[in-house]
């Protein structure tokens, strides 16, 4: 059972894989086709994945393009 | 809190025994990381004459200094030891993710000596290294072995796997090594120095976290660089058909203007490397027939087969390396060639494209796809290797061998299925193919009967796929680099691009010239070339990418990440000079273990002798001898013979550096 989320801008998100490595559990994965032509791929948590939230993948990003959160704070951050 | 760990790690092979050592901060500032680190150790370690196949040989594997820092297409690892191909300094990059895996484990580098009893592996997680046995995996191809590695060691996180593939194990001189089921580090014969000490794998599975000065500045420059790629789209009318019509005006010009590297970047974006297989074809880039042919020959009902949109016509996704933005990779869909042996292969990149289409006069693309795919599982380097295939063919058209020597082969320009037998034949050493498995070099060694005239290398190594007589500069580094025979050092296009002087105080300034200028021995074209080369050694120090290099420094802003990454505050041209330290330190490598760098000049074809008869290049010739020794002058090294000056080693600090290792 996943303790955390992560949301993901991908209007700014690029496909840098930056996230993907950092994750110390490997829960992301470059899965999710984007709306461009060029059939680039997008991070996404992966079907079973149990992220905690720990917001490592946030940190790293260098693009600022990612919110990590525990579940118990879910209501505190509207889903876009 | 530099971006770099200051720690490597030292496995004997044939001890077993495994250490952690400390790197003083003054190598990083001296020689940053990644190929310098290399540089440094290497250097230090191997014995002088030491055999490149034997236990003193050492065998590193370094990631970038900024690697991991935020900074963006800075994910590249890099391979280095003494290269078994030319006997001098060896290095090979890679992309994928390997490089930010190495410092997740808590090191720059991981090194390799002696050589072990029976094959084994390196594993390292957050509870530390250990070697283990993989004789499980050792005939094993490097993808199926890879995704074994990646099974039975994924606990939490899922590791990164450097590997050998069939050739390395066989000790192939133009072996790789591989990673993410089809990206290679392929040249210098890196593959064969680790097939040689048994070390059948790297599996990093470490998550420790990444450091450096200031996270924050490097990430705003990283979101002004992510920022403007992000605008660079081609309209949607532009389609493939466009990039040969490119390629014969840039083959007509008579004056050059630089561009924009942002336009390269577009071009990359859909199509990645392969735009070049039409581009290159028509404007004289590309080498065709073994270096003797033209256009004239591979004429447009040969290039219009192999052209960009037939590429991507396979393509399925995109494939970025680690903190890459532009995404040139991509994995191709060939489940309906060769009957169904593979379901798909890494999009093959035009250097591939290259050797195994104009320079064997071949046209079928599916061939190309699927050798492609035999390379990247067998880890053996497809320039090398279409650069071997190539030199059979001519020597069969001239009479130099005959069916009795390949086995039956009928080894005639653009039979694409002897092509593929004879690469089959190379990766399993069998017949012919042992002969040519060891590179060209080697290959006319063996043969005798006058074929050398037909072996195209530089000091060993085969050329990329650029040719030296559409852009000289080219064959400057094919022929003055201690790694010769190197397509990404530099040439006037990547100079052109990159635009150093707009950071770089000595760097000379270019507008709009004529294309003449560059087929003329000048101090001017020299300082533009020991630049480009003093600049590449940065970008090789700090894992960079050559493709990020060349949307220019405008844009790619390395020497402003490396001073936020490291709170150093160098200015660009004390980060030059740190590049020409560590491509003197190569040549001091080559000088130690009794290389003359005369002998890296390029074969004469190359340069124009004799010159083409038809073609966008009738007529060029390059003169070689006189650019090589202004190239060395202004490195500060004997222009006659190559060797790094007394004064320049004292200046740049290796004569201490050096008694200190």
């Amino acid at each position: 059972m996943a303790r955390g989320e992560v949301i993901i801008d991908y209007q700014i998100c690029m496909g840098c894989g930056i996230c993907v490595q950092a994750c110390p559990f490997s829960y992301l994965e470059l899965s999710r086709y984007g709306n461009d032509p060029y059939k680039r791929l997008y991070p996404e948590l992966e079907a079973d994945h149990g992220c905690t939230g720990c917001g490592i993948c946030a940190k790293e990003c260098p693009l600022e393009c990612i919110t990590a959160r525990k579940k118990d704070e879910k209501k505190d951050v509207p889903l876009s | 809190m530099k971006g770099y760990t200051g720690k490597i790690l030292f496995v004997n092979l044939t001890t077993g025994h495994i250490e952690e050592r400390t790197i003083p901060d003054q190598v990083y500032e001296m020689l940053l990381s990644g190929v310098g680190l290399g540089a440094y150790v290497l250097y230090n370690e191997i014995p002088a004459g030491a055999d490149p196949l034997g236990p003193d040989n050492v065998l590193g594997f370094t990631s970038g200094l900024l690697t991991g820092t935020g900074s963006l297409m800075t994910g590249r690892w890099m391979v280095v030891c003494k290269s078994p191909l030319t006997g001098g300094w060896g290095d090979a990059n890679c992309g994928g993710y390997f490089a930010p895996a190495i410092k997740q484990c808590g090191y720059d580098g991981i090194f390799f000596t002696g050589i072990a009893e029976k094959p084994v592996y390196l594993l390292v997680n957050n509870k530390g290294p250990q070697l283990k046995d993989a004789s499980h995996v050792w005939g094993k191809d490097a993808t199926e072995s890879e995704e074994i590695l990646i099974a039975e060691n994924t606990v939490k996180k899922k590791p990164a796997v450097a590997v050998i593939g069939t050739a390395g194990e066989k000790v192939s001189l133009i072996a790789g090594v591989c990673h993410d089921r089809g990206r290679i580090a392929a040249r210098s014969g890196v593959g064969a120095v680790m097939g040689s000490k048994r070390l059948k794998a790297v599996v990093l599975a470490g998550s420790k976290p990444i450091k450096c000065h200031d996270p924050q500045a490097v990430k705003e420059i990283s979101q002004a660089f992510a920022g403007k790629v992000r605008k660079q789209n081609l309209p949607g009318i532009v389609k493939g058909g466009f990039l040969p019509v490119m390629g014969k005006v840039m083959g007509s010009m008579k004056r050059v203007a630089p561009l924009d590297g942002m336009l390269f970047a577009s071009l990359m974006k859909k199509w990645g490397t392969p735009m070049s297989n039409g581009m290159s074809a028509t404007s004289g880039d590309t080498p065709i027939k073994n270096w003797a042919g033209s256009v004239k020959d591979y004429n447009r009902s040969y290039y219009s087969k192999i052209n960009a949109d037939h590429v991507i016509k396979r393509e399925y996704r995109k494939y970025h390396c680690y903190s890459c933005v532009v995404g040139c990779g991509g994995v191709c869909n060939i489940s309906d060639i060769g009957q169904g042996k593979f379901t798909h292969t890494h999009k093959p990149e035009y250097e591939t494209c290259a050797v195994f289409g104009p320079l064997l006069m071949n046209r079928n693309l599916e061939s190309i796809f699927y050798i492609n795919e035999l390379l990247n599982r067998a880890g053996m380097d497809s320039i090398s290797a279409g650069h071997a295939v190539a030199f059979a063919m001519e020597c069969y058209e001239k009479g130099l061998i005959t069916r009795e020597d390949t086995g039956g082969l009928e080894l005639t320009w653009g039979n694409a299925g002897a092509i593929i037998k004879l690469v089959e034949m190379m990766i399993a050493r069998e017949g012919f193919g042992d002969v040519l498995a060891d590179g060209v070099k080697a290959a006319a060694r063996k043969l005798g009967r006058g074929t050398d005239k037909y072996a195209i290398h530089a000091g060993g190594q085969e050329p990329g796929a650029h040719d030296s007589r559409f852009d000289p500069m080219m064959g400057v580094h094919y022929s003055v680099d201690p790694t010769p025979g190197r397509h990404t050092i530099g040439a006037s296009q990547y100079y052109n691009m990159t635009r150093l002087w707009e950071k770089v105080s000595w760097a000379p300034a270019v507008k709009i010239y004529p294309k003449d200028e560059e087929y003329m021995a000048t101090d001017r074209e020299a300082l533009k070339s020991v630049a480009g080369a003093c600049y590449k050694q940065i970008v090789d120090g700090i894992g960079g990418c050559l493709f990020a290099q060349i949307t220019g420094v405008q844009h790619w802003q390395a020497f402003e990440w490396l001073n936020a990454a490291t709170g150093w505050n160098k200015t660009p041209d004390e980060y030059m000079l740190i590049g020409k330290r560590m491509q003197t330190l190569r040549q001091l490598f080559n000088i130690k273990h009794g290389i003359d760098p005369r002998t890296f000049k390029m074969h004469r074809r190359m340069a124009g002798d004799p010159p083409l008869k038809e073609g966008p290049l009738k007529g060029r010739q390059v003169p070689i001898d006189a650019m090589m020794k202004l190239h060395w002058k202004h490195f500060g090294w004997d222009e006659n013979t190559g060797v790094p000056l007394p004064e320049t080693v004292q200046e740049l600090g290796l004569d201490q550096l050096l008694q200190k290792g």
